[in-house]
């Protein structure tokens, strides 16, 4: 039976369970891009809510390279790529009644956008 | 997954509670499900995605019902019994003994 130990665990949180990684790993898509989510509905893991699918926004910032969570549960391996935190206006997520003054910042993998 | 967890530009929910000095757990039990959840994953029994998707597949109504923690027991749950660590039987077993008061 697999047994975990006390060393194990004291390592586990020196690293914090880190699931950036350090590779050279060319993004898609650069601070100012502008993208539009995909419409993707898995019925397994994502990290990409319903409410950003078809959504259009731009690149604020490149994260650097992680692992990618819907992969990662379907048995298909890490798949690292980039985050970024794109933003979308308020408007554009729900509709002109919100206030034009207001965006969203959210964290997309690279797997979740094209080029607008 | 399309879940309920899924709630960004959800109505009807009510107002962000904030409480006050909020310890960090409220319950005993609280700490023993992080570290479970999180020596669980030290040990490569499932990752931390992996970890996730368990939570979001809780019955709908009962993850609207549910704590923070008591969505990381249930999923932790899930997970030990779907990668084997533990079979149904022996889980089964120990809460029979836990509701007889032999735990």
């Amino acid at each position: 039976m697999p047994v975990v130990d006390l060393e194990l665990v004291r390592g586990l949180y020196k690293t914090a369970g880190a699931v950036r990684r350090k590779l050279d790993i060319a993004p898609r898509f650069k601070p100012g891009d502008h993208v539009v989510a995909r419409n993707i509905n898995p019925p397994g893991h994502t990290r990409l809510p319903r409410y950003i699918r078809n959504k259009r926004g731009f690149v604020e910032r490149d994260h650097g390279v992680f692992h990618f969570p819907d992969t990662r549960v379907a048995g298909q391996g890490d798949q690292p790529q980039h985050i970024y935190s794109v933003r979308f206006s308020a408007r554009e997520l729900w509709g002109n009644e919100a206030s034009a003054k207001d965006s969203l910042m959210i964290a997309l993998w690279d797997d979740y956008m094209d080029p607008a | 997954m399309n879940g309920v967890h899924d709630m960004g530009g959800m109505h009807g929910l009510g107002p962000i509670v904030r409480e006050e000095n909020e310890p960090v757990f409220h319950k005993e039990w609280e700490k023993r499900a992080l570290a479970l959840a999180r020596a669980m994953m030290g040990g490569e029994h499932f990752n931390l995605d992996e970890f996730r998707h368990a939570m979001e597949r809780i019955e709908p109504s009962r993850y609207l019902r549910s704590s923070y923690y008591e969505r990381w027991l249930e999923g932790t749950i899930t997970l030990l019994l779907e990668k084997g660590v533990i079979t149904q039987d022996e889980f089964d077993a120990r809460l029979s003994d836990l509701a007889k008061g032999e735990g």
